[in-house]
């Protein structure tokens, strides 16, 4: 276990010193004072579990592949962004982008995020325990997109294939999002994921997995018809 | 009887266009670039003004001329190192087929030069056959992989296209192939469109900290090139400059797309010629011309429009449409296969049907086989190497022992505007126009 006080140091400093952590085999590191510095703990490519006892700015996480990082405070824009592999649990809330374009892993935030999330995403899972803001799952390509509170606007505008469940209200759908049945599968997916990545305590105090709306893309903008010019002349 | 007059408005392309919009609903996707006859200021408005008395030329092919290109000294350890000044430019694997970038790799390593990935990210096989590779982050973010970027000799954060400013960019179907699917995590067979902004930042202030993220995630150690489609060419260089950037990028209108709507390729953005000149201009005007380095693109076709582009300012410049003509784009074979597209050798701009008779532009195996690799990239090696000879021919005789001394007054205006633009003088005149 090893501690890095982040006051006063830069952040090229701190990231080296997370990854000299690392490479001398000692993966379980905390980085004390954060102080909503951006860039913490990006491109971290081997399995190791970093803490951040606070909160961190922009890019958090971003491009890993295979870490665990667990944010104790509020994250900034872009938390995980492009992550390949790993786990990024924020304990707060999370700025906007948070998991933009992530490609594998989760994403966990246990309080509200803003707008955009799961943006671009192409593979992986993102989990928020409460609201999430405008436009999420903008362009959202793989994956699994879950907001156990309310969604903004244009919730899941212009997606392929990602898949996003709701369990709150939806203020309304993105161009070209439809809401589809919930199956048994579904439910019993969206319990596995939440009892796995969730608190106890916080699962709890979300709805049941069967109450969740599922989310997915209309495929009316998959490919260009002029019958949908109407849909089109939003989407573009 | 008096001939019959066409419209100068409703000219007859015009009323083709109008009616093709009105049966098809569509309005105008293709590839290739900008189709309009150039009448606007370019490189082909200056002229070289080579040694005579005032000045001594240097012996051609006897005195040295280097064309060694050093970029991204600012701030990387490791700025990568050319023998040439001409790099290709980014192209994805999905615009173009696994053996154009294989070709492109391979010709670029073997001229000394640099290749760039693209929307789509970067091919095991062009890593393998690149000598310098650039990684493009574009705002889709297709195949990003840190391990990939790890790889890279310098990364290219894109904004925009000169093609295409303010605009994603799009792959229709017909290329969406189960394998460029799989590289892109999209749907096999959709139209696909990339986003227009980048997915974690919006501004000048916070791209400062991706600039940043990016730097942390390759150690400091390769250049960061931030590119810019050309619009506000001298506002957006300075914020490039802000952000960090150790080379800047501007791709000008007459850059080229494999698939775009064609009002953006007709009437968007800043021609080359003016935008290298806006560009030199603010990286002086903050003090950051020659730490800064700056590759210009956009319609370079030879040595000539590259050698104006240095002596213009810029450090090096990037070809795209060049390169694939060297690949035999628009070259009159497989004729049959040009009119089954709607197109004709020398007039083919059907990169986005995928069904590019010479097999770059194209996913389909049976096409991609008439580009041969070994040839193609032994093509794209000769021009880029005449290319250079073209440079060093005119930097030679303008009295230069190395590419990069060119320099403004090599030059003289043969147009006002081009006067104007450039800040050199008209021919005849002893005058700068509009200063």
């Amino acid at each position: 276990m090893a501690e890095i006080d982040a006051t006063g140091r830069t952040t090229r400093e701190i990231n080296s010193a997370i990854r000299q952590c690392i490479a001398e085999s000692c993966p379980e590191i905390t980085v004390r004072n954060p102080g909503a510095r951006h860039n913490l703990a990006v491109a971290i490519l081997q399995e190791a579990h970093i803490r951040i006892a606070g909160s961190a700015g922009y890019y958090c996480g971003g491009l890993i592949d295979g870490a665990a990082i667990e944010i104790e405070g509020s994250a900034g824009w872009g938390v995980a962004e492009s992550m390949l592999q790993g786990t990024v649990r924020v304990h707060g809330s999370a700025g906007s982008g948070a998991a933009a374009a992530i490609r594998g892993g989760t994403v966990i935030i246990h309080g509200d995020a803003a707008a955009r999330l799961g943006v671009s995403m192409k593979g992986g899972t993102v989990i928020v325990a409460g609201d999430c803001g405008y436009m999420a799952g903008f362009m959202a390509q793989k994956g699994t997109l879950i907001v156990c509170g309310d969604a903004g606007e244009a919730f899941a505008d212009s997606m392929y294939a990602t898949v996003c469940y709701v369990g709150g209200k939806i203020a309304n759908l993105g161009t070209d999002a439809v809401i589809a049945a919930m199956d048994s599968a579904d439910v019993e997916q969206l319990e596995k994921i939440l009892g796995a990545h969730l608190p106890p305590a916080l699962r709890a105090s979300k709805p049941r997995a069967s109450d969740f709306k599922k989310v997915v893309a209309g495929r009316k903008l998959w490919n260009f018809d002029k019958r949908e010019w109407r849909i089109w002349q939003e989407a573009l | 009887m008096a001939e019959l007059q066409n419209s100068g408005i409703f000219a007859p392309r015009v009323i083709e266009e109008i009616q093709a919009k009105a049966e098809s609903g569509l309005y105008s996707i293709r590839g290739f670039g900008t189709l309009r006859e150039r009448r606007w200021p370019t490189f082909d408005d200056l002229t070289f003004l080579p040694c005579s008395l005032t000045r001594i030329p240097l012996e051609g092919y006897r005195e040295k001329c280097s064309t060694r290109t050093i970029l991204g000294t600012r701030f990387a350890k490791k700025p990568i190192q050319l023998d040439i000044p001409v790099m290709i430019t980014g192209m994805s694997w999905g615009a173009l087929s696994y053996n154009a970038k294989v070709a492109l790799a391979k010709g670029a390593a073997a001229a000394g030069s640099s290749n760039t990935t693209g929307d789509g990210g970067m091919l095991k096989a062009e890593r393998e056959n690149s000598r310098t590779l650039i990684y493009e982050v574009l705002p889709s973010r297709y195949g990003i992989n840190i391990h990939h970027m790890r790889m890279a000799d310098a990364i290219e954060l894109t904004i925009g296209q000169g093609a295409k400013p303010g605009t994603g960019g799009l792959l229709l179907g017909s290329k969406v192939s189960d394998r460029i699917a799989e590289q892109r995590d999209l749907p096999i067979g959709v139209d696909q469109r990339s986003a227009a902004r980048h997915p974690d930042f919006l501004g000048p202030d916070d791209m400062i900290i991706k600039v940043e993220e990016l730097r942390e995630a390759t150690d400091w150690q390769v250049p960061i090139f931030i590119k810019l489609g050309a619009s506000r060419v001298y506002d957006d260089v300075k914020l490039a400059a802000k952000a960090g950037a150790d080379v800047i990028v501007v791709d000008g209108m007459e850059g080229g797309t494999g698939a775009s709507p064609a009002i953006f390729q007709e009437h968007t953005g800043l021609p080359t010629l003016a935008a290298v000149c806006e560009a030199r201009s603010a990286l002086q005007d903050i003090g950051l011309y020659g730490e800064v380095q700056l590759i210009i693109a956009g319609g370079i076709r030879d040595g000539v429009d590259a050698a104006k582009a240095m002596a213009l300012g810029a450090d090096a410049c990037y070809i795209g449409t060049a390169s694939l003509i060297a690949l035999n784009c628009n070259k009159p074979i497989y004729e049959d296969d040009y009119r089954a597209i709607g197109a004709a050798p020398h007039a083919c701009h059907h990169c986005h049907t995928g069904r590019c008779p010479v097999g770059i532009t194209t996913q389909d195996p049976e096409l991609m086989k008439r580009l041969d690799v070994e040839q193609g990239a032994e093509r794209v090696r000769n021009l880029l190497q005449v290319m250079t000879l073209e440079i060093q021919m005119l930097a030679r005789s303008c009295g230069k022992s190395d590419v990069h001394h060119l320099e403004p007054e090599d030059m003289a205006a043969l147009t006002l505007e081009a006067s104007a633009i450039c800040g050199i003088p008209l021919v005849g005149t002893r005058k700068v126009f509009g200063h």
